[in-house]
């Protein structure tokens, strides 16, 4: 098993004055496998991948990246290595073609450039000036770019941000895609359905710790047999909801949303349509499903990812 | 080599793409030399420029028994005439219509002049040709003047009020000669010594082209440089670059090379221009005039990058660029000679590298004496480089900061 | 007025901290004549030149005293030899050189200046006449008395400049205004912020203008003075026409910057293409060299842009050049009109949202 480590940091450190942006975080990223990390704004995502993408050095800890030990990334482990910054720019009045061949001439084995576009679905753009690129076609070149050297290790920082869901699903294909032909990804993502769909590993930090890791599946089985029930109840006082907190494991009100965790759900659904019929309220948008990464973020920190 | 030879095209690339740069890289330089070049190198040309003047001949009756006044109106006319086929006439004459009031014609035209629209005014007073004949008779008497009205706040009016004043002496000399008190045969003859340089007056575009070739490295490396590196590093573009295996002194020569190529482009734009639209004849095929020319773009290169240093923002390097610009472009001799300047601006003469280069490249050309000896000319810019690259290599930040 | 007293500040405070407007509203035009004013004081003063003369020994030399005597200001200085004269021409420290051998006058002339032989050469020209004359003991039959009538004492061209130079500040004031601040604005989408408030756009604009009129007013008065001051130039101001003049003049011009920002799509590039505008203007105007040195279809051009038209009402306003009354109050007008003419335009430029 630890065989198949691609990457694998430890004790990862590093401060900005005494902001403590990654406070010794340690995991490791198998072959051929998406690992997703995920957090807040600020936990220590970025920092912990710029210092994997070479753009800063830790303060302490080691990186093992392709079965070496370093201090920092190496432009050896760079030839091996792609990018996706999450809002790194191009020239403007470059052509699609020439900014892959730009990028190409940084490696030293290329893949052949219409090989590349054809994989971002780009053929079509090659000749077009990279200002006239939608905001889709623009990400795709992005991807493109970052995967001119047919790197076995992929960076993607928040691929999909900004995004519409039509470009959001041509990103996750190709991550399917690449996945499927053995590369190692390095995602990040607060997009809570992302890391689901694609994750194989999940890695969520806080604070610049990590505070859990595993399976996606395992995450919210951490939850055990419970089951999440959650409506809309913007017109209710807190005084009538409060009798709900008796019935349920646990019990939050978010916005106009609450959510009751419960493992014994019919008898959670019983007391809850009681309850209803005797305040007298429509349980609108009521959904019962089961406990995603979200829950279990909020259950870890108290906070929810998208603060 | 292939990646630092992809960064230079695509500094070119974009330059030439992007409009904006296009326009001060390649067409304000082209404007310039053409604005100046039709303006300035035609200063005094006849057939070049024309004036328009106001004639009032008040002596038109029976007190001109010689027909001295009419003389003089016969050669303004003479003179509103193209001399050359297709040419402007050197005046434009303005003359009372038949039948309109003598006096208030002049009162128009003097106003006119007032307000910029005559560069003279030339009035042939009552008596004038009496008093031309009596001049003949006896040398001794004060005669009637001519009186030529021109505009002080007018540059335009104090040449043309020159021009005529010469137009003038010439039929004063003709008149001389007929009455026999002038022998031309006599007459001194004036040479034009023309020191310097080569036997004749150095053409005006030969003067300038240099200068607006510099001025266009100038430029170009005085805005380019900041705006592609600054610009660039916040895009986020350059980051986009230090996750490949790629360096920064490998883009910096890419970078380099561009901007040089840039640089020649403008060159070749320039000297054509020059050479086959205005005439110059100077010949940039020369070992000391190409040094220069290399010394200069990488000298405004090198400051570009010192500017690129000390400027925390994009837009903070192009409002360092806008203010440092006019200043060392003017303060160099590269436009107007820079004689009579006080301390305080010679001071900036002597530390502005611009000044070393223009004249440096003139001496080179042959058409300027040489201000600054060869080890300043060479020494100061070669000292701007290394202050620049000391700076640049401790403070030029690459890459966005958290 | 509670909305509007408060885009105002928040307008003046803009102004003053973006640096590339604040440059171009103070600094520029400072710069400009602190650096012009030194060099321009000096080309083309001929009265201030300096000339070499060396005559041979032995060589009647009375004539040519007499010519220089009457010659005027100029300083005259004497070599020893022609090559010492020589020498000293070409190295400037004498603008050119007369030697006289009994029978021929040669005048050197360093060949590298061309912007100032044209000059000298004129005054050689004069000097060889009079002495020619004289030598022959003839009396010039025709006589020349030049007048000037300039009601307004000049100092030279550099007094026009100066105003010229103010009408440019005020023209780049009013173009960036729109072309280049409130396209920002649409750009950053600061606008289609405040579009969705109840705040009236003209508000906006209305800040806008009072915060330009304010600030470019203080510049211009500040490099006048700076004009007045440092080099001793002398202006005749008609406050009336001077301020109704900037006002009708800035808002005139926001309106053409209106144009640019209609024709040109991308908000970015209307700044641009602005600032090329008014630089190509800047030289074509009659701002730095007179209109009259230009060939006629320069001129043309010249006499059709607006920059040249209110270089002149300034100049009329400070009172360095004449022109009739009803011209400036025509050219003053024609900018109000402009602005009338454009302000609803502009209105609605400022709140339809961009197009992307």
């Amino acid at each position: 098993m630890a065989k198949s480590a691609l990457l694998r940091v430890s004790d990862l450190v590093k401060h900005y004055g005494d902001v403590r942006a990654v406070d010794g975080i340690s995991f490791e990223a198998r072959t051929s496998s998406v690992f997703t990390l995920l957090g807040p704004n600020g936990a220590g995502k970025t920092t912990t991948l710029e210092i994997l993408e070479g753009i800063r050095e830790p303060d302490s800890g080691e990186i093992e990246v392709f079965d070496v030990r370093l201090k920092r990334i190496t432009r050896a482990v760079k030839q091996r290595m792609g990018v996706l910054l999450q809002d790194g720019g191009f020239e403007p009045y470059l052509k699609v073609r020439e900014v892959m061949r730009l990028f190409a001439s940084f490696f030293e084995s290329p893949v052949p450039i219409d090989e590349v576009l054809s994989q971002v679905a780009l053929t079509d753009k090659a000749g077009a000036l990279v200002r006239t690129l939608s905001g889709g076609q623009k990400q795709r070149l992005a991807v493109g770019a970052a995967l001119v050297n047919d790197p076995e290790l992929i960076f993607l920082d928040e691929p999909t941000t900004g995004l519409d869901p039509q470009a959001r699903r041509n990103i996750w294909s190709i991550v399917s895609d690449l996945k499927g032909r053995g590369k190692t990804i390095i995602l990040t993502t607060h997009y809570m359905e992302e890391a689901e769909a694609l994750s194989d590993w999940v890695c969520i930090l806080d604070h610049g710790t990590i505070i859990a890791q595993g399976t996606p599946r395992e995450l919210t089985q951490d939850f055990g047999e419970e089951t999440m029930i959650e409506f809309r109840a913007d017109e209710l006082g807190s005084g009538a909801l409060e009798a709900l907190r008796s019935c349920c494991k646990d019990f939050r009100i978010d916005g106009a949303t609450v959510t009751m965790e419960t493992e014994d759900l019919p008898a959670t659904m019983e007391s809850l349509f009681a309850w209803s019929r005797e305040q007298d309220v429509s349980l609108r948008n009521l959904i019962v499903r089961q406990p995603n990464l979200e829950d279990v973020f909020l259950s870890l920190t108290g906070r929810r990812l998208r603060e | 080599m292939n990646d630092v030879f992809l960064l230079a095209r695509t500094y070119v690339a974009t330059a030439i793409r992007e409009r904006v740069t296009l326009f001060w890289f390649l067409i304000f330089p082209v404007f310039l030399l053409v604005v100046l070049a039709l303006i300035f190198g035609r200063v005094g040309q006849e057939g070049e420029i024309n004036f328009d003047v106001a004639l009032v001949n008040q002596d038109a009756g029976s007190s001109d028994p010689v027909g001295f006044a009419a003389m003089v109106v016969d050669v303004f006319d003479g003179l509103a005439k193209p001399q050359v086929e297709r040419q402007e006439p050197l005046f434009t004459l303005h003359r009372a219509d038949q039948g309109e009031d003598p006096a208030e014609f002049l009162d128009h035209e003097l106003t006119s002049l007032r307000r910029g629209r005559r560069a003279a005014v030339i009035v042939i007073p009552e008596g004038f040709g009496s008093s031309v004949f009596g001049q003949m008779a006896s040398s001794e008497s004060e005669g009637t003047p001519l009186i030529v009205y021109m505009s002080g706040t007018s540059v335009a009016s104090e040449m043309a009020a020159e021009i005529v004043g010469q137009v003038l002496s010439g039929i004063d000399r003709e008149i001389l000669v007929r009455a026999g008190r002038f022998d031309p045969a006599d007459a001194v003859t004036a040479e034009t010594v023309w020191l310097g340089g080569g036997d004749d007056e150095t053409l005006y575009v030969d003067f300038l082209l240099p200068g607006m070739i510099l001025m266009g490295f100038f430029v170009n490396g005085l805005f380019g440089v900041p705006g592609a590196i600054l610009f660039n590093r916040d895009r986020r573009i350059l980051r986009r670059y230090w996750v490949t295996p790629v360096s920064v002194p490998r883009y910096l020569a890419g970078f380099s090379l561009g901007h040089l190529a840039l640089c020649g482009i403008q060159f070749v734009f320039l000297f054509l221009l020059g050479r086959y639209a205005f005439g110059a004849t100077v010949s940039f095929a020369q070992p000391a005039a190409l040094l220069t020319l290399i010394l200069g773009a990488v000298t405004f290169m090198a400051f570009g990058f010192l500017i690129a240093a000390l400027a925390r923002t994009a837009n903070a390097g192009m409002a360092t660029a806008n203010i440092l610009n006019m200043p060392m472009m003017f303060l160099s001799g590269m436009f107007f000679p820079i004689t009579g300047l006080p301390a305080f601006l010679k001071a900036i003469v002597y530390v502005n590298p611009v000044s070393y280069l223009v004249n440096g490249l003139r001496v080179s050309l042959g058409v300027e004496s040489a201000a600054f000896s060869p080890a300043l000319a060479i020494g100061v810019p070669l000292g701007w480089i290394a202050l620049s690259a000391l700076v640049a290599s401790r403070k030029l930040k690459w890459d966005v900061e958290r | 007025m509670k909305a509007l007293r408060a885009l105002l500040m928040s307008e003046s405070r803009i102004l003053l901290r973006d640096r590339m407007a604040f440059f171009f509203t103070f600094a520029f035009p400072l710069l400009f004549i602190l650096v012009f004013g030194f060099l321009m004081g000096d080309i083309g003063n001929v009265s201030e030149s300096a000339m070499g003369i060396f005559v041979e020994s032995g060589v009647d030399r009375t004539h040519l005293d007499e010519t220089l005597a009457a010659a005027g200001s100029m300083a005259i200085e004497p070599f020893e030899s022609a090559e010492a004269l020589e020498a000293a021409v070409v190295d400037r420290e004498v603008d050119f050189g007369l030697a006289w051998n009994g029978e021929a006058l040669r005048f050197f002339y360093d060949a590298n200046r061309v912007q100032e032989n044209f000059a000298f050469q004129q005054v050689a020209q004069g000097l060889t006449t009079d002495f020619d004359l004289r030598r022959q003991g003839a009396m010039p039959s025709i006589t020349v008395e030049p007048v000037d009538v300039g009601d307004v004492a000049s100092t030279g061209w550099f007094q026009l400049v100066l105003p010229g130079i103010l009408a440019f500040s005020v023209l780049s004031s009013g173009l960036f205004a729109v072309s280049g601040h409130l396209t920002a604005m649409k750009e950053r989408k600061v606008l289609d912020r405040m579009v969705v408030t109840p705040m009236p756009p003209v508000a906006l604009l209305i800040a806008i203008v009072i915060v330009r009129l304010i600030i470019g007013y203080i510049s211009t008065l500040i490099t006048l003075g700076v004009g007045v001051l440092v080099f001793g130039l002398k202006y005749d101001v008609s406050w009336l026409r001077f301020t109704v003049f900037i006002a009708c003049a800035t808002v005139g011009t926001m309106g053409f910057g209106t144009i640019i920002a209609l024709v040109v799509r991308r908000p970015s590039s209307a700044s641009n293409l602005a600032n090329a505008i008014a630089m190509v203007m800047l030289f074509l105007a009659g701002i730095y060299f007179p209109i009259e040195f230009m060939p006629a279809f320069l001129r043309a051009i010249s006499r059709g842009l607006p920059l040249t038209h209110m270089a002149n009402a300034m100049r009329y306003a400070t009172g360095v050049m004449d022109m009739a009354e009803i011209e400036f109050w025509a050219i003053t007008f024609s900018f109000l009109g402009i602005a009338i003419l454009l302000f609803p335009v502009l209105a609605r430029y400022a709140v339809r949202p961009s197009r992307q």
